[in-house]
C-alpha cells in the first residue's frame, strides 16, 4: 500500500500548491511531501531488500499493474532521494529570483507532477503504461525547462519536447510490437515485465528484435545516447538548477531503467544481439561525450555532457554482460544519481554567485565564493570519478567486470574515454575555481573587470536551504565511495539479478 | 461482325454529337453557380456552325503543319473512341487495335501537333502556350504511366474492357485502395489535361495567363472549328474513359442488340452530366494555380498514383 | 457467402490505410497551417475508421474502444485545445514554409512509404495470418513520414502535427498486430496525446510571445561555439 501512497503524495502536493497562500506555502508543502515520499520509498526499498513483497495487497482491478522488485525499488528510492534534496534546494534557489507568487506556484505544481510521473515509471509493470508515464515526464518537465522564458530556454524546451516525443512515437510502436510478439508466442497473460520474460523464448525473434531496436532508439533519445543526444545539453543547462538535478540526475536514469528491463527478455530469445547493441551505443556515447566535454563553454552544459557519458557507461556495463557487470551498472546508477544531482546543486550555487554560465567568465571562484567553489571542486572530482567517491568505485567495478569477461578492447576504450572525460571536467573546474581572477574572462564580461560585482554574492548570502541540500546530497556521494550499507547491497544485488534471466 | 462495326460508328457519332453539348452544359452550370445569365447549352453548336461558314485566314509564313493540325486534332479523339468502351462493355470491331496505352498515345499525338502548330506561326503567344502545355504534359506523363501500370497490375491487362470488369467483380474490388486512389489520381489528370480550373482557365481571355487556349489563337474559320470540336471531343473521351473504365463501369450495353446499345446512350449521358456537376463544383470552389504551382498539383497526382501502386504491389 | 463481407471489410480497411498514407503525404506538402490541421483531423478519422472496421471484422470490442477514443480525442479535442492555446498560429497565418521544396519532400516521403513496405514485410511474416494486412506497413510509413515532417518543417504547428502523425502511425500499425491491449492503456495513450497538444500549444504561445515568430527551426542559439550574448537574463 505504501507504494500507492508514494505515488499519491506528489499529486496531493501538486493540488495543495494550487492554493494561493503564504509565501513559503508552496515550497513548504513540496519539501514536506517529498521528504515523506523519501521516507516511504526508503521503507519500500528496505522491505524489498529483505525479500518481502510490497505489492501483495494490490492484486485487484487496475492496481494489478503495480509491481515492485529490487530494480524498481532501487530506482524509486533514488528518485525520491533526488526529488527531496532538489525540493530543499529549490526553496532558496527559487526565492532568489523574486518571482511572482503565481509563477512560483506554477513551478511547484510542475515540479510535483514531474516527480509523480518519474515515480510512476519504476512502479508500473505494464510496458505501455510505462511508456505513457515516460511521455508524461517529458511533458511535465517541458514547462520546467522553459521556466525562465528566455529565448534559449524556449529553444531548449522546444527541442526537448520535439525530439523526446519523436523518440516516444518510435518507442510506442516498439511496445506494441512487443505486445504482438507476446501474443504470437501464444501467451495469454497480462502484458507485464515478468510475463514478458516468461513468454520470451517462444516469441518470434524478428518481432522481438524490432521491438528492442525501436525501444532502444526511441527511449535512447530521451536517455541522451549519442546520435540522439543533441537536445540534452540544451535542456539540462537551460532549466533552473534544481530541475537540472532532476532531469540529469534521475530522469535519464529512470528512462534507462525501462531499456534495462528489456535485457532479460532479450536474453531469453535465441541469438538476439541486445548486448552488442548496448555495448556499441554505450561506447559511442561515452566516447563522444568525453571529447565534447573537452570543448564546452558553459559549465552547466559540461555536467549535461557528463550525464551523456554516464548513461553510456551504464549501457556499456550492461553490454559487457549483465550477469557479471550488472552489479557495477547498478552501482553506477546509484552513484550517478547522487553525484549528478549534487553537481547541479553546485552549479546552481555558482550561478547564484556569479550570474553567468560561461566557463570563461568565471575565475578564482574559491576566493570570491568559497562555498560555491568548494562545492564545484567536490562535485567535479566526484562526477569525474576521483578515487574516494562513489563514481570511482562503480566505474572500477565495471572495468573489472569487463576484464574478467575478456572484453579487452571495449574495456580498454571505456577506460580511455573515462580518463579523457575526467581530464575534460577537471580542466574546466580547475580553471573556474583556482584560475587567477580577471585574466581571460574579460572579453566576454567587461562589466566585471574589477571583480566587484562578484563580491555581491558570497557565502553569507547563500540561502540556508541551498546549503542544507548541498550537505544532504554530498553525504551519499562520499559515503558510498567506501562503504555500501548491507540493505543497499542487498538491493543492488537484487537489482542486478533483475537484469539477467 | 457487321453490327459491331455499326455499334462502333454509333459510338463515334455519340462522341461527335454530344461533345459540344457537354461543353455547353458545363458553361451553363457554371453560370448558374455564378448567378449569371449566359448563353444556352446549345451555344457551342451555334459557334461551330458559324465558324464553319467563315473564311479561313492562314499566315503565309506557316508551313503544312499549321494546315494539317486541325484535322489531326479532330481525328485523334475519334480514333480513340474506336478503342474504348463508350456504350458497350464488350469489345467492338476496332478494339483490337490498341489498349489504354495506345489511346493515350493517340491523344498525345493530337496534342503534339497542336503544339507544333502553335510555334509554326510567328505569333508570340503561341510558343508561350506551347511550352506551358508541354510542361503540364511532361508532368502529367509519368502519372499516366503509373496509372496504366497500376491498372495492369490489378487487372493483368491494359485492355479497357477487361479492366472495367475487374473493378466490379466482386463488388468489394470497387473499394480496393488502389482503385480509389487511381480514381483520384486520374481525376486530377483530367483536370490538368483538359485544361480545367486549378491548372488552366478554359474561359480565360487573357493571353498571358493562357495555357491551352493560346495554341489556337492563330486559327480562324474552319480550322478553328475543327480544333475546338476536337478539343471538346478529347475532353469528352477522357471523361468516358474515367467514368466507363475506372469509376462507374455500369449502365453499358451488355447485349449485342441495337436497342441495348441505343439504351446505353442516355445512361452514359446521365453519368457524364453527374460528373460535370462535380467538375463544376470543383472548378467553382478552386482558383487557378500559379504557373509554377502546377508542378505541385501534378506532383500530388503522381504521389496519389504511386500510393495506389504501393497499395497494389507491395501489400498482401 | 460468408467470404464476401469479410473481403469487403478487408478492402475497406485497406482503403482507409491507403487514404491514411495519402493524408500523411498531404501533411508533408501542405502549405497552409490550417490545411495541415484539417488533414490531421481527416487522418485521425481514417484511423478511427480502420479501427472500427478491424473491430467489426474480428469481433473485437477493444478496437471499438480505440475507434471511439480516437474519434473523440483527436478530431474534436485537439483542434479545440489548439484554438485555446495557440489560435493565432493557426487561424491567422496562411502559409508556412519548409526546408525542402515540395516535390522533393514528396518524393522522399514516397521513398519512405516504399521503404516501410519492405520494413513491414518481416514483421508481417512473423505474426499470425489473421493479423496480416496493410496496417503495419502503412503505420510504419506514417511513423517515418511523421519523423520526416519533423525534419523538413520549421514552423511550430506543422512540427506538432508531425509528432501526432507519428503517434497515429504507431497506432495504425498497433491496432492490427496487438489487438487486445486493455482499454485503460488506450485511454491513457489518448490522454497523453492531448497533453502533448496542450503543452506544445503553451510552448508555441510562449515562443510566439517571447521571440515573435514560430519558426522554431530557426532557433539555433544553443551551441558549443557561440558565447551567449544576453547575460542579464541569466538568473531570474
Amino acid at each position: 500500500m505504501s507504494v500507492i501512497i508514494v505515488l499519491l503524495l506528489p499529486l496531493v502536493a501538486a493540488a495543495l500548491v494550487c492554493i494561493p497562500f503564504k509565501k513559503y506555502w508552496a515550497s513548504g508543502v513540496t519539501v514536506v511531501s517529498s521528504l515523506a515520499t523519501l521516507i516511504l520509498a526508503a521503507r519500500v526499498a528496505w522491505l524489498v531488500s529483505d525479500g518481502n513483497s510490497v505489492t501483495a495487497d494490490l492484486s485487484v482491478g487496475w492496481l494489478k499493474w503495480v509491481a515492485v522488485d529490487g530494480l524498481s525499488a532501487l530506482i524509486l528510492l533514488l528518485i525520491a532521494f533526488v526529488a527531496a534534496t532538489a525540493a530543499i534546494f529549490s526553496v532558496g534557489y527559487m526565492a532568489h529570483g523574486n518571482l511572482q507568487p503565481g509563477k512560483l506556484r506554477l513551478y511547484y505544481i510542475n515540479y510535483n507532477l514531474f516527480v509523480f510521473s518519474m515515480l510512476a515509471i519504476p512502479v508500473l509493470a505494464e510496458p505501455t503504461l510505462v511508456w505513457m508515464v515516460v511521455e508524461l515526464t517529458t511533458l511535465c518537465s517541458a514547462l520546467l525547462v522553459s521556466f525562465e522564458n528566455t529565448r534559449e530556454a524556449l529553444e531548449a524546451a522546444w527541442k526537448y519536447v520535439v525530439l523526446s516525443l519523436m523518440g516516444a512515437g518510435m518507442a510506442l510502436f516498439g511496445f506494441l510490437v512487443l505486445f504482438a510478439a507476446m501474443q504470437a508466442s501464444g501467451s495469454d497473460d497480462d502484458y507485464t515485465w515478468t510475463n514478458l520474460i516468461a513468454a520470451a523464448p517462444a516469441m518470434p525473434p524478428v518481432l522481438l528484435q524490432t521491438a528492442f531496436l525501436l525501444i532502444l532508439i526511441g527511449l535512447g533519445t530521451k536517455v541522451g545516447l549519442v546520435p540522439m543526444h543533441t537536445w540534452l545539453p540544451d535542456a539540462h543547462s537551460q532549466a533552473p538548477s534544481p530541475v537540472c538535478a532532476l532531469l540529469s540526475g534521475i530522469e535519464t536514469t529512470s528512462i534507462l531503467y525501462v531499456i534495462l528491463r528489456l535485457f532479460p527478455v532479450m536474453q531469453a530469445a535465441p541469438n538476439s544481439h541486445a548486448e552488442t547493441w548496448a555495448l556499441v551505443l554505450g561506447l559511442i556515447s561515452v566516447g563522444a561525450a568525453a571529447f565534447l566535454l573537452l570543448q564546452v563553454k558553459d559549465y552547466k552544459r559540461m555536467f549535461a555532457f557528463s550525464t551523456v557519458e554516464h548513461m553510456g557507461i551504464i549501457l556499456t556495463a550492461v553490454g559487457l554482460g549483465a550477469s557479471v557487470a550488472g552489479y557495477g551498472a547498478m552501482q553506477q546508477i546509484v552513484s550517478h544519481c547522487v553525484t549528478k544531482s549534487f553537481c547541479f546543486f553546485a552549479a546552481g550555487t555558482v550561478l547564484l554567485a556569479v550570474e553567468t554560465r560561461q566557463i570563461a567568465s568565471v575565475r578564482g571562484l574559491i576566493l570570491q565564493a568559497p562555498i560555491a567553489g568548494a562545492a564545484l571542486v567536490f562535485g567535479g572530482l566526484a562526477i569525474a570519478g576521483a578515487p574516494p567517491m562513489a563514481v570511482f568505485l562503480s566505474e572500477f567495478s565495471i572495468l573489472k567486470a569487463g576484464l574478467t569477461q575478456k572484453h579487452y578492447v571495449a574495456t580498454g576504450l571505456l577506460a580511455i574515454f573515462i580518463v579523457i572525460a575526467f581530464f575534460g571536467v577537471m580542466l574546466h573546474v580547475n580553471r573556474m575555481v583556482f584560475g587567477a581572477p580577471d585574466s581571460s574572462g574579460d572579453a566576454s564580461s567587461p562589466q566585471r573587470k574589477n571583480g566587484s560585482t562578484l563580491q555581491r554574492f558570497n557565502a553569507s548570502t547563500l540561502p540556508f536551504s541551498c546549503r542544507l541540500a548541498l550537505i544532504l546530497a554530498a553525504v551519499p556521494v562520499l559515503v558510498l565511495g567506501f562503504y555500501i550499507p548491507q540493505p543497499l547491497h542487498n538491493l543492488l544485488t537484487q537489482a542486478a539479478a533483475a537484469l539477467t534471466r | 461482325m457487321l453490327n459491331h462495326i455499326l455499334f462502333n460508328l454509333i459510338q463515334v457519332l455519340v462522341v461527335m454529337a454530344f461533345a459540344p453539348l457537354a461543353s455547353g452544359v458545363t458553361t451553363r452550370l457554371k453560370e448558374m453557380i455564378q448567378s449569371k445569365r449566359g448563353p444556352g447549352i446549345f451555344q457551342p453548336y451555334r459557334d461551330l456552325w458559324k465558324l464553319f461558314h467563315k473564311d479561313e485566314i492562314v499566315s503565309e509564313d506557316s508551313s503544312w503543319i499549321f494546315r494539317f493540325t486541325p484535322y489531326i486534332v479532330f481525328v485523334t479523339p475519334i480514333f480513340v473512341t474506336l478503342l474504348i468502351p463508350v456504350l458497350t462493355n464488350y469489345p467492338l470491331f476496332f478494339a483490337f487495335m490498341g489498349d489504354m496505352l495506345g489511346a493515350g498515345f493517340i491523344l498525345a499525338l493530337g496534342g503534339f501537333f497542336a503544339t507544333l502548330a502553335a510555334i509554326d506561326t510567328a505569333n508570340p503567344y503561341g510558343p508561350v502556350g506551347a511550352s506551358r502545355t508541354r510542361m503540364v504534359g511532361f508532368l502529367a506523363e509519368p502519372v499516366f504511366m503509373i496509372v496504366f501500370f497500376t491498372v495492369s497490375f490489378v487487372a493483368g491487362s491494359t485492355i479497357p474492357y477487361i479492366v472495367q470488369e475487374k473493378w466490379v467483380t466482386p463488388l468489394a474490388n470497387f473499394f480496393l485502395p488502389s482503385h480509389v486512389l487511381l480514381v483520384l489520381a486520374f481525376l486530377m489528370l483530367i483536370l490538368a489535361e483538359g485544361g480545367r480550373i486549378p491548372v488552366d482557365n478554359p474561359t480565360g481571355h487573357f493571353e498571358l495567363a493562357m495555357i491551352d487556349e493560346s495554341r489556337f489563337l492563330e486559327y480562324s474559320g474552319r480550322g478553328f472549328a475543327l480544333m475546338k470540336w476536337g478539343g471538346q471531343m478529347k475532353f469528352f473521351v477522357l471523361m468516358i474513359v474515367f467514368l466507363n473504365v475506372l469509376l462507374t463501369p455500369w449502365g453499358l450495353a451488355g447485349d449485342q442488340t441495337l436497342s441495348a446499345v441505343l439504351l446505353a446512350i442516355p445512361f452514359v449521358l446521365f453519368k457524364i452530366f453527374c460528373f460535370l456537376l462535380v467538375l463544376v463544383v470543383i472548378e467553382s470552389s478552386l482558383s487557378k494555380l500559379r504557373l509554377f504551382r502546377i508542378a505541385e498539383f501534378l506532383g500530388a497526382a503522381f504521389i496519389t498514383s504511386v500510393a495506389a501502386m504501393i497499395m497494389q504491389v507491395f501489400l498482401p | 457467402m460468408s467470404d464476401t463481407p469479410d473481403q469487403l471489410l478487408d478492402n475497406l480497411n485497406a482503403l482507409a490505410t491507403g487514404l491514411f498514407l495519402l493524408t500523411a503525404f498531404g501533411i508533408v506538402a501542405m502549405r497552409q497551417a490550417r490545411g495541415v490541421l484539417n488533414l490531421f483531423i481527416l487522418q485521425s478519422l481514417l484511423l478511427a475508421a480502420s479501427a472500427a472496421l478491424l473491430g467489426f471484422r474480428h469481433h473485437s470490442e477493444h478496437l471499438y474502444g480505440v475507434a471511439l477514443v480516437n474519434l473523440i480525442s483527436k478530431p474534436i479535442i485537439v483542434p479545440w485545445l489548439l484554438r485555446k492555446t495557440a489560435s493565432a498560429e493557426i487561424y491567422t497565418r496562411r502559409e508556412v514554409d519548409q526546408v525542402l521544396n515540395i516535390p522533393t519532400a514528396l518524393l522522399i516521403a514516397l521513398g519512405l512509404a516504399i521503404l516501410s513496405c519492405f520494413l513491414g514485410q518481416p514483421l508481417l511474416n512473423a505474426v499470425a495470418p489473421e493479423f496480416r494486412g496493410p496496417n503495419v506497413p502503412m503505420g510504419i510509413a506514417g511513423l517515418l513520414i511523421g519523423a520526416f515532417t519533423l525534419s523538413v518543417r520549421r514552423e511550430a504547428l506543422p512540427l506538432l502535427i508531425g509528432l501526432l502523425v507519428m503517434e497515429n502511425g504507431a497506432f495504425l500499425a498497433g491496432i492490427s498486430i496487438s489487438r487486445n491491449l486493455p482499454l485503460l492503456v488506450e485511454l491513457a495513450i489518448a490522454t497523453d496525446g492531448l497533453i502533448i497538444v496542450f503543452i506544445s500549444g503553451v510552448l508555441i504561445r510562449a515562443v510566439q510571445k517571447q521571440i515573435g515568430t514560430t519558426a522554431v527551426g530557426e532557433l539555433a542559439g544553443l551551441k558549443e561555439v557561440t558565447v551567449e550574448p544576453a547575460e542579464k537574463e541569466e538568473t531570474k
